[in-house]
Order: structure tokens, then sequence, then C-alpha cells
């Protein structure tokens, strides 16, 4: 069992019972977790132009191709991704594509940064904001 | 023009390796995104790969502690190696010298032996700690060669006689590109060989060098343990490249 006792991962351990039991936290950063959720909404069909495209239509950021693939080998050295070369299409010039898929240790990595996010955002005005704004929170 | 702007990025894509190449070019062109667009991306991931590399100690130690002070004191050996030669060649020299054919044959065949030994073992470790970044240890290598050669002052002797240690280095950096790591034993026979060979060092009034210089020579033995170190590391250990 690894020391959870520091500073913000303490607060969302201490707050949650799921997590107080032989888990392994695993830091992400927010590219990383942008790219993890893109590559688990893509599925089957996640590989580098696909996840830039889906990266840039829900950011509205365009994200470079460098820092995409250092982001996807980081991932990979983590362990929370896993990529191949996949098949080359005509619309890519004959080249082969580098398909990424979502490890379970990457799933569990991102819920944890997701659930993080949530409990910490609690309270915060722009949320209160949102929710009023939508409803969602009566 | 459009074709030279794309033979440009395939150039600078060469920069990458093989699948990477393919997966970021197609995945530009399925982006349909201009010329200097995807060179701009390519030669983003290029830096960013590189940057990544610099983040390890390995590129530093095989650059900095390595390459760049490895050179200028091998050239300084190797410019004694042609100098035993010259002698050997001339008998008024070897006169002069106080040395006698036997013993200035003696002092050529173990000034070459160093070179070669510390040569050996420097490119070596050059070769198998900084794969990816070799451009730039050779770069701290060439520096100081240039900067000798435009400097060369001894008449006798051709500016060339400098870049004797070349030969060898080129041959350990080779080698350790192939290898990564010596078998202990070679690692072990080769750095006695060289510690072995600097002791008569320290007596030989052959050579005009200093005590400096002499200290400075140790550090040129250095590689050969370093080997000898990894070499003996868990062989289950995999070698990281860099």
């Amino acid at each position: 069992m690894k020391d959870h006792s520091r500073g913000f991962y303490k607060h969302v351990i201490d707050s949650s019972p799921d997590y107080s039991h032989n888990v392994v936290l695993i830091m992400l950063g927010e590219f990383e977790y942008l790219l993890i959720t893109a590559a688990a909404t893509l599925g089957d069909d996640a590989y580098g132009a696909a996840i830039r495209e889906e990266l840039g239509r829900t950011t509205g950021r365009k994200c470079s191709i460098g820092a995409l693939y250092t982001t996807i080998e980081r991932l990979e050295t983590k362990g929370l991704l896993k990529t191949w070369m996949g098949e080359a299409t005509p619309q890519r010039g004959g080249r082969a594509k580098r398909m990424v898929r979502v490890t379970p240790k990457g799933v569990q990595a991102a819920r944890q940064f997701y659930d993080a996010v949530m409990r910490v955002s609690r309270g915060a005005s722009w949320v209160a904001q949102t929710e009023r704004a939508t409803g969602s929170g009566k | 023009m459009i074709g030279a702007r794309w033979s440009i990025v395939e150039t600078a894509a060469r920069l990458l390796s093989c699948e990477e190449r393919q997966a970021v070019l197609g995945d530009l062109a399925e982006a349909r995104e201009s010329a200097w667009s995807t060179l701009r991306g390519v030669l983003g991931l290029v830096v960013r790969r590189q940057a990544l590399l610099w983040k390890s100690w390995r590129p530093w130690l095989a650059g900095f502690g390595i390459a760049l002070p490895s050179s200028f004191l091998l050239m300084g050996v190797s410019v004694n190696v042609s100098w035993s030669y010259q002698r050997l060649l001339c008998p008024e020299l070897l006169r002069a010298a106080a040395l006698t054919k036997g013993s200035g044959l003696f002092l050529l065949l173990w000034q070459t032996s160093l070179l070669i030994g510390w040569a050996f073992s420097g490119g070596f470790v050059v070769g198998a700690t900084s794969r990816r970044t070799l451009w730039a240890s050779a770069a701290l290598c060439y520096a100081p060669c240039l900067f000798c050669l435009s400097r060369f002052r001894i008449e006798s002797l051709s500016r060339l006689c400098l870049l004797l240690f070349l030969v060898p280095a080129i041959w350990g950096v080779r080698q350790g590109l192939r290898q990564v790591r010596l078998h202990s034993s070679s690692a072990l026979l080769l750095a006695l060989t060289v510690t072995a060979l600097m002791i008569p060092h320290w007596d030989s009034n052959a050579h005009a060098w200093s005590t400096a210089q002499l200290n400075l020579t140790w550090l040129l033995s250095l590689p050969a343990w370093y080997l000898v170190a990894i070499s003996r590391r868990d062989a289950a250990e995999p070698a990281i490249e860099t």
C-alpha cells in the first residue's frame, strides 16, 4: 500500500471510501487526461489523427503533433496506453496509423483524475453558476 | 515549388524513427495540413524528442564528460605518437632524445597501445550511452579538433596527426552502437590493460608532459572502468537507449 498522506490526494483519499484499499495512485497531467479520454471515447478507432481531431473538437484548441506523440509515448511508458501500427489508407498517402488503446490502468488513472477534479470543484463559484444555469444543481 | 516543399518535409521526417515517420506524416496528410504546417509539426516533434533525451544524464556524460575533454587530451597523445614515429625514422632525432632504436620502437608501441585503448573505450562509452544524441557528442568532439587544427604549428608534422585518435574512437563508437555493453571479462581486460600501460608513464623521461598533463591522462582511463561497471550490472536490467 502506498503512502497517500500527501497534499491534494490525501483529501481525495480521505473523503472517498472507494479508494482506501490497495489503490495505486497515478498522477496524470491535464493533457494526459484529455488524451486518454479522447482515446477511450474513440475506442477501436483511436489513432493519432482521430485523437487530435477529437481533442480539437472538444476543447476548441488544436494540439500540435509533437505534443500528441510525445504524450502518447509517455503514457505508453507508464502503462496507461498501448499502441501498435495499424493499416495504411490511401487517404493518408499509404502510410500506416499508430493505433492507441487505453489500458485498464489508464482507465483507473483517468477515473481517479476525474473524481479528484469533480471533488475539488465542488463549491467553486463557476460550478455553482453552471449548475444554476443548467438547473442541474437542484 | 510544392514538390520542393514536400521533399523538405520528407527530409525532415527522416529524423524520426520509421514507424513514427509513417504515423506522423499520415496523420498530417489526413488532416490536409499544408507543407509548411507539416514541416513545423515534424520539426516540433523532432525538437521535443531531442529535448526529452537530454533529460537523462547519459548524453551529458557522453558529450561533456567524455567527447569534449577526451578529444583535447587524445589530440595531445596523437601528436606524441606521431612524434615518436618521426623520431624512429630519423636517427638524429632519436639520438637527441637519448633513445636507441629498440627503446624508440617500444615507446611508439606503448603510446600507440595507450592511444588505441583510451580512444576505443571512450568511443565505446559514447556510442553505448548516447545513441540518439550521437550527433551532439560528435559535434563536441569535432569542435576541439577544428580549434586545434587551426592552431597547429609543428612544421615537421602534418596537421592530420592530431586526428590519429579518431580511427580507434570511431571504431569504439561503432562497437558501442552495436553492443551497448562489453562482456565483463573483455571490459575488465581492457581496463586493466589501459591502467597497466599507464604505469610506465610516470617513469618515462621520453615524453615532455607536465605533471598536470599526466594527471589529466588518468581521466582517459575512466571510460574503460565505466565499461567494467556497466558490464557487471545485473544482466536482467535492460539497457536504456538514449
